[in-house]
């Protein structure tokens, strides 16, 4: 559906490097990265707020690099929310109709649905200066959606809400995106929101496509170890290959000899990933397991966090576990015991160095 | 000064003495900055107040010369003649400056941009008489716009045109530099949207751009008439008639003497204070939606 052939873009100082993705029909698009990669950018493109340079932007086949952002049927949700200030709430909402010939009062019988659906009749004569955050969301969005675009850019929408108006948030997306049949394209730098919303998604780092994919590919099996760091793997620990006999490789990582699946070759430089809720703790006596890798430890913290908790452990090559707080209590886990942690050879993720 | 028993303070027993005003004064904290601003901006405050007073007082001493000289129709006309042709200045400069100062504001910094934004600023930089002279040569019946315009029946010596034109030249400035702030305070994200929406480039100036800089366009539309009205040095290069109230009151100076004069100078001062002071006060809530955002 939208489509980026090797797009670079210079703004100021920042540079957006020979982009290549594809954004199909239905996707829940993520394009996550660390602050100033070049995200909003990217998204802004799509919107055609900014000509590349070189390269070119299909839409549903064809070219649109040169076409104004009014003719591409784009809506675009900003961080900061973006309301016209000067319009009250429901002029807001019915401002792409307005623009487009619609009379005022057709435009606000139109759109008035939209607000009852997203719970925001009451606030229709109010200005936006007098929401709340949550609320004017939720204004942003009617209005893009007002328009009734094929594609809807948000630029991350979650960031500026409390938790409980987040939850609500990401139902009013999941809805959209299922019933309306919308494609999303969402910038963020939250792995949570991806692994809630995400179908798709692309990893820039400085101004750079460095991972595209499946959600689930790029979250848990990333191509790169800065990819790895970025979508949040809590253990990647680097080593060398001492071993490899039919793709199950031994891994020596200062000391510690891990198993994992992988092609790589005697000596190659690898990385592994472990993530933290595939790591299995036991104290006392090792029961028999199907795990291939074993080690022992001490545990230096127990970070408590809601019904789960995190537990650091130091076996020589610092590992962190995630647990519930149940299991926490029942091992009676705090810092100085020693355990025993497990991981299974096909949980680790074996990224080549030179891949 | 009230000296009865203050109400008893946990602290404070039976028969002991109330402290006076003047220690739980010297107890207070005393801020010397606030206190030295004070001063400092009261002193030039002071100067402008001391000046309206002096001419105030010299002038209520003889109210009959006052009204007379101020229900003169030359007087009137004067004063009716001045703020048209500043009002006509500013016109002109909503048309033409709007613009400029919305290209100025979106445009990325360039050295041509700075080119551009000197010789905006050249007439607030010029002495006046300067400023004068250029309008004159330009427009004069030989300059380079003066003559085809004649041509076409636009005369600019002594004539109000001239006078408007000097008037524009002086005043610009003031309007296109804050429209240009007005502008660049629309944040680029809320056009952006607009545009998204399915608003053109125009659409989103009408819509969103424009009605957001209201205040600033006002502001600077205020500024511009003052400078217009004000201006002298500028205007009688070109057009000494028809008089405007600065030339009528240097010609009444130089012929009828300080008399005369002054009581137009205080008429003037009068009426010029109070259409400021209504217009400001007009729009206390022109383009104010809510901070907040």
């Amino acid at each position: 559906m939208i489509e980026f052939d090797s797009v670079s873009l210079a703004l100021g100082s920042f540079r957006l490097r020979d982009v290549s993705l594809t954004i199909e029909r239905g996707d829940y698009y993520f394009i996550v990265g660390p602050s100033g990669a070049g995200k909003t950018v990217l998204l802004e493109v799509i919107a055609g707020l900014h000509q590349p340079e070189s390269g070119r932007v299909l839409l549903r086949g064809d070219e649109i690099t040169a076409l104004p952002p009014e003719k591409r049927g784009i809506a675009l949700v900003y961080q900061d929310y973006s309301l016209f200030p000067n319009m009250r709430v429901i002029d807001n909402v019915a401002y792409g109709l307005r623009v487009q010939g619609t009379r005022k009062k057709e435009a606000r019988a139109e759109v008035a649905p939209l607000l009852d659906r997203f719970g925001i009749t009451h606030l229709a004569d109010r200005y936006p200066g007098t929401l709340s955050g949550g609320e004017q969301q939720r204004v942003a969005l009617a209005r893009a959606v007002a328009v009734k675009p094929d594609i809807l850019l948000l630029d991350e929408p979650l960031s500026a809400l409390d938790p409980i108006t987040q939850e609500k948030f990401i139902a009013d997306l999941k809805r959209l995106h299922r019933e309306d049949g919308l494609t999303i394209v969402q910038v963020s730098h939250s792995r949570r929101e991806a692994h809630l919303l995400a179908t798709r998604m692309a990893v820039i780092i400085g101004g750079s496509l460095v991972d595209e994919g499946k959600a689930g590919t790029v979250l848990n099996t990333p191509k790169s170890r800065d990819v790895a760091a970025f979508v949040g793997i809590e253990n990647i620990l680097d080593g060398t290959v001492t071993a490899n006999e039919d793709g199950l490789a031994t891994v020596d990582v200062d000391g510690l000899a891990f198993e994992a699946v992988t092609e790589a070759v005697l000596g190659e430089e690898v990385s592994l990933c472990i993530r933290a809720d595939d790591v299995v703790i036991t104290v006392g006596e090792s029961h028999l397991s199907s795990a291939r890798n074993t080690v022992v430890g001490t545990v230096i913290s127990v970070v408590e966090n809601g019904p789960i908790a995190e537990v650091k452990v130091d076996a020589g090559a610092p590992l962190t576990a995630v647990l519930t707080r149940r299991s926490v209590r029942d091992l009676a886990l705090a810092p100085g015991t020693s355990v025993t942690l497990s991981v299974k050879a096909t949980a680790i993720h074996v990224i080549r160095a030179f891949s | 000064m009230k000296t009865g028993t203050l109400p008893g303070g946990p602290l404070r027993g039976d028969g002991e003495v109330t402290p006076s005003w003047w220690s739980r004064r010297k107890k207070r904290y005393i801020d010397w900055c606030t206190i030295g601003f004070c001063i400092l901006g009261g002193l030039l405050v002071g100067l402008t107040v001391l000046a309206l007073a002096s001419i105030t007082v010299a002038e209520l001493a003889d109210p009959a010369h006052l009204l007379k000289v101020a229900a003169s129709s030359r007087v009137i006309e004067s004063i009716l003649l001045t703020f048209g042709a500043g009002a006509s200045a500013v016109l002109l400069l909503i048309i033409f400056g709007t613009p400029l100062a919305y290209i100025l504001a979106r445009s990325r910094p360039s050295r041509f941009k700075g080119v551009v934004e000197s010789i905006i600023d050249i007439p607030l930089i010029l002495p006046h008489t300067v400023a004068g002279l250029l309008v004159y040569l330009l427009f004069m019946r030989r300059g380079w716009l003066g003559a085809p315009l004649l041509e076409v029946g636009i005369a600019f010596e002594d004539a109000l045109p001239g006078t408007i034109v000097a008037m524009l030249f002086v005043a610009s400035p003031f309007y296109i530099n804050s429209m240009r702030e007005g502008f660049e305070k629309v944040p680029i994200h809320l056009e952006n949207v607009a545009r998204t929406l399915g608003a053109g480039t125009f659409t989103t100036f009408r819509t969103v751009s424009l009605p957001l800089s209201l205040r600033h366009m006002y502001s600077g539309a205020l500024l511009a008439w003052g400078r217009a009205i004000g201006e002298f040095a500028g205007v009688i290069m070109i057009a000494y008639y028809p008089f405007i109230i600065s030339t009528l009151i240097y010609y009444s100076f130089t012929t009828d003497g300080i008399h005369t004069s002054r009581s137009i100078a205080f008429t003037v001062i009068v009426v010029s204070f109070a259409v400021f002071y209504i217009l400001r006060r007009m729009t206390r809530y022109l383009g104010r939606y809510d901070d907040r955002v």
